[in-house]
């Protein structure tokens, strides 16, 4: 199973806050135990665990009730609910799923998501790291402005500016489609600035030996800056495929049936369509999650780096 | 397009940004000026924020000055400041203010001190660590919507595991109900936020624990420093920066807070976990006031920027120190 | 392979009102030569290297190499390759993307491509690094792979900003000789950037020493220890530093208490020219001969610091001159005998001492 790794390749980089096990190991490498105090059972290291085991379970639970639900039939998820029995797969069947695929379509929902965030993901990363690269190294007039608005414009939360947006839309007759879904949110002002203060941070030693070396700007940004800012896309793209699988109002206020609308929405409309079927829900919420926390798996490595390496630092 | 005009009006020499391109263009003009390659890799995205976030936002500000509903037989006016006295006028507004500032006052120092908590625990080295980061951070990447559904389930007071247990626990006299209680609505709001948030501050603070030098720790402990001493005075000063980052955002989000809420408890009961964002789209979609929506839209982002502007002269004051 | 020129190069930045960072450069480097620009930091020695690489704009006069005017050309259309300070290496190739990325660009077939990134490496002991990439690279390794760089392009001019300002000394010292030797052998005109004044003397056919932008000699390194132009080139050749004292001009003799040099004719009359009273002396630590054998005379000095380096030895000598007390630093036999508040007498060579207008810091003569 892929674990989050902590970036830290350098063996110069490794910070040890915890005195103690410095002194007890100083060797100690990544996922190696400490070694045990004395012989025998290691009571100390095992103390250690105590709050990490509880804290995992407080994130992980609700996890767990999800996916044990979304195999229960629906009543024995209300009536296993207040419980221990809400942890164990009783009369555990497929049913759910089957429901969740026929009842609310899961199936078209998914694809949809699928298209709008994957649109939105790689349309934005081409859009945001351009836009980051022309505000971190050239110079053209108009820069500094673009900067300020940009930094501005990371403040509005999309939820102030929905109402005229959909206003808008409307006017263009856009709504009930695809394009509404994606176009809007391809250029977003916090990727921008994560793009920006990124390639500050590329040495300008590298471009220069590129334009000695007889590169054009096109080529610079394809062959040396992108190779190198790979922990940065990485980042953009997990925090980008997160907010668009996860948008949920926009698609409220833009689709109508089930053509083009997204699982956020399906979710969310699931609900209010009685009689609630909470088994079916639980199997709809798996199957949601599980695409996106099988991707952060993946690519966990690369974005824990990227966010070592980013603007998010500060 | 903004574009053009500022490229047909643009010096031939500018020497305020950072690098050079190409070669002079006093000299020769066979090489694409610099200006042009500039805004050729951020035009796409000047003219999408323009039209998505700028636009939308200017006609917001414009609306907000208007009656315009969605759909109405009235002629569309101006009408002046009416909407934003009828907005402060309105308790329920005032109400999402209270909850907003409580939200953010709560959810920004618990969060990041808790996060805090959790990247140093998870920077240990010691055996399945890297297992524990996974899991702490697994909240962040369930979307908002699944979330909430969820722990609407958990927090349910007959059905829901937490009540159960405080049940079992107490001997069945305690079942507060959490979302259906007004006192406590909002608490549980905020206690799912944290469980749903916290791990991204966390694996931020612990790429910046991870920066800190090492000698330093050393140094301190040949000083003498226990090891509280070298967290206060080593550890926290040393990821400044992104405790700076972490606590700026998770303002900012604070203040957005919406999604949890559309879908836990849609603003109740009686308003209790009404916000500013909910508030918006119940006046501005629902009851299709646009104007009235605009005018929430301006006084929310106009709080924003002040609240971001005081904690940045806050923190440079500190630097300055 | 061909000459470059700086013709009145000038290059200002930013800032309105500052002093050019590099002021009308004149500067004729002949095909093939070794040139090294020295100079303390911000002395404009990397810029003016910038200047001929097309990193930064010459904003009057002109840059040629051979009969090409590139004043205004981009920095490829130069035919010139640059190793960088801190090598610039592209960190996600490995050895041979980054020896051949340049002729890639230029759209060179692959096979030609290997053959002449084969043929760098073998020159440069790089074969069996090819496949890495730089983060698993030492530093002289990184050093040796941004030279490979260089040489692959075959360019007219070889441009090199500190390169070996990140080596360790021993390796500096090593690398150093390998460079001078390397570019002897491929003939290629070569433009050396350094403040190290060692680096300098030993690699260059001829330095040329900057000061806040502004040329202030070149010559063959002998030539700049023997006759450095001014006060300023006397004292940033050499090591440890010329002692320069400014001392009445008596007759015909500049009069350092007891010792009284006498000027040569041709810096006496420049002397008499400016009707000068002062002049300012130049004399090298190992210009002090032993002491008590030359005519003259001789002065004496309280000894404040002796350094053994044990080959030589460094005396430092408190010295009461007419217009206060003056330190020296002496070179000595690294066997001699002396102390800490040991007096020491010292006389020298009037043919080694260097004489100075003490106003304008000129060479006399």
């Amino acid at each position: 199973m892929a674990t989050l790794q902590a970036h830290n390749p350098g063996p110069n980089a490794r910070p040890q806050p915890d005195a103690a096990a410095a002194t007890v190991n100083p060797t100690a490498d990544e996922g190696r135990a400490t070694p045990p105090p004395g012989r025998g059972f290691p009571w100390r290291s095992l103390r250690r665990y105590v709050p990490l085991v509880l804290l995992a379970v407080f994130f992980v639970f609700p996890f767990l009730f999800m996916v044990v639900g979304a195999f229960k039939p629906d009543d024995r998820v209300l009536a296993d609910g207040a419980g221990w029995k809400a942890f164990v797969p009783f009369g555990a069947s497929l049913d759910n799923f089957t429901d969740a695929f026929s009842r609310a379509e899961f199936g078209r929902l998914f694809l949809n998501s699928v298209l709008i965030t994957t649109c939105i993901v790689l349309g934005g990363l081409v859009v945001n790291s351009l836009a980051g690269y022309a505000l971190a190294r050239m110079r053209f007039r108009g820069r500094k402005i673009l900067l300020g608005m940009v930094v501005t414009l990371a403040i509005i939360p999309f939820q102030a500016i929905a109402i005229p947006l959909l206003f808008m839309m409307s006017r263009i007759e856009w709504l009930d489609t695809y394009r509404v879904q994606i176009i809007p949110f391809l250029a977003n002002p916090f990727f921008i600035y994560l793009f920006y203060s990124f390639f500050l941070g590329i040495p300008r030693e590298l471009e220069e030996a590129a334009r000695v070396d007889g590169a054009g700007p096109v080529t610079i940004f394809t062959r040396v800056i992108v190779p190198i800012a790979r922990p940065v896309y990485a980042t953009v793209a997990i925090l980008s495929f997160l907010f668009s699988w996860g948008e949920l109002l926009w698609p409220v206020l833009v689709t109508r049936g089930s053509t083009v609308r997204p699982l956020s929405q399906g979710m969310a409309v699931f609900q209010t369509q009685p009689p609630i079927q909470w088994g079916d829900i639980m199997a709809f919420a798996t199957m949601t999650t599980l695409p996106i926390l099988i991707l952060f798996l993946v690519f966990q490595r690369a974005f824990v780096q990227g966010v070592s390496r980013t603007g998010l630092k500060g | 397009m903004p574009t053009e005009d500022l490229l047909a009006r643009s010096r031939p020499n500018a020497r305020d940004g950072p690098t050079r391109w190409f070669g002079y263009r006093r000299r020769h003009t066979f090489q694409p000026a610099e200006q042009t390659v500039g805004w050729l890799f951020s035009g796409p995205a000047v003219v999408l924020l323009t039209l998505f976030i700028v636009v939308p936002f200017l006609l917001a500000v414009g609306l907000s000055f208007t009656n315009q509903r969605l759909i109405s037989p009235l002629p569309v006016r101006l009408v002046g400041m009416e909407n934003y006295r009828r907005i402060f006028a309105d308790p329920v507004f005032q109400r999402s203010l209270v909850n907003n500032a409580v939200f953010t006052v709560v959810v920004v120092p618990v969060q990041t001190v808790f996060a805090l908590w959790l990247a140093v625990l998870v920077n240990q080295r010691i055996r399945f660590i890297s297992l524990f980061r996974t899991a702490y951070f697994a909240p962040v990447v369930m979307i908002m919507a699944v979330a909430a559904t969820i722990w609407k389930l958990l927090y349910d007071p007959d059905i829901g595991i937490i009540d159960g247990v405080l049940r079992a626990v107490t001997g069945g006299h305690l079942s507060p109900g959490w979302l259906r209680s007004s006192a406590l609505a909002l608490i549980a709001v905020i206690f799912m936020s944290i469980w749903q948030g916290v791990g991204f501050q966390m694996v931020v603070l612990l790429a910046g624990l991870q920066d800190v030098d090492r000698e330093l720790y050393e140094a301190a402990e040949i000083d003498g420093a226990n090891r509280w001493q070298q967290f206060r005075h080593i550890t926290v000063p040393g990821l400044r920066n992104q405790l700076v980052f972490v606590a700026t955002v998770t303002t900012i989000l604070s203040f957005r807070l919406f999604d949890q809420v559309y879908v836990m408890t849609r603003g109740g009961p009686l308003d209790a976990t009404q916000t500013m964002m909910t508030r918006l789209v119940d006046v501005g979609f629902n009851q299709q006031a646009i104007a009235r929506g605009s005018a929430i839209a301006v006084v929310f982002f106009l709080i924003v920027c002040v609240v971001t502007l005081v904690q940045r002269l806050l923190l440079r004051e500190r630097e300055a120190d | 392979m061909a000459s470059v020129v700086f013709d009145h190069a000038t290059h200002s930045y930013a800032g309105a009102g500052a002093a050019p960072a590099v002021d009308r450069l004149d500067l004729r480097i002949d095909d093939g030569e070794f040139m090294v620009l020295v100079g303390p930091s911000g002395s404009g020695k990397s810029t003016a290297l910038r200047m001929l690489a097309g990193l930064e704009s010459v904003d009057a006069g002109a840059i040629r190499i051979g009969s090409d005017d590139v004043t205004a050309l981009p920095p490829a259309r130069r035919d010139i390759a640059m190793v960088f300070q801190n090598y610039a290496l592209y960190p996600h190739m490995d050895v041979a993307a980054n020896m051949g990325f340049a002729l890639k660009i230029a759209g060179m077939a692959k096979p030609e491509r290997d053959r002449r990134v084969r043929e760098a490496a073998r020159l440069l002991d790089l074969e069996p690094y090819l496949a890495r990439k730089p983060r698993n690279l030492s530093g002289g390794q990184r050093q040796r792979v941004a030279m490979g760089r260089a040489i692959v392009r075959e360019p007219r001019v070889f441009l090199m900003d500190e390169p070996l300002s990140n080596l360790d000394a021993k390796l500096r010292v090593q690398t150093r000789s390998q460079i001078a030797e390397l570019t002897a052998r491929l003939g290629v005109t070569t433009v050396y950037v350094t403040h190290d004044q060692v680096e300098a003397m030993t690699m260059g056919d001829r330095v040329a020493v900057l000061r806040d932008g502004v040329l202030q000699q070149v010559a063959t390194p002998r030539q700049l220890y023997n006759s450095p132009a001014n006060v300023f080139v006397a004292g940033f050749i050499g090591s440890p530093a010329m002692n320069l004292h400014t001392v009445p001009l008596v007759g015909r003799c500049a009069v350092l208490g007891g010792l009284q040099v006498e000027l040569p004719a041709a810096a006496l009359a420049a002397a008499a020219a400016e009707q000068l009273t002062h002049v300012r002396v130049g004399i090298r630590p190992e210009s002090f001969a032993p002491v008590e054998q030359v005519a003259g005379g001789t002065v004496t000095g309280r000894v404040e610091l002796v350094e053994d380096l044990g080959s030589d030895t460094y005396i430092h000598v408190a010295v009461d001159l007419p217009d206060g007390p003056a330190g020296f630093v002496v070179r000595a036999d690294g066997r001699i005998q002396i102390h800490r508040n040991e007096s020491l007498r010292l006389s020298v060579d009037p043919a080694e001492v260097h004489f100075f207008d003490p106003t304008t810091g000129s060479r006399l003569g």
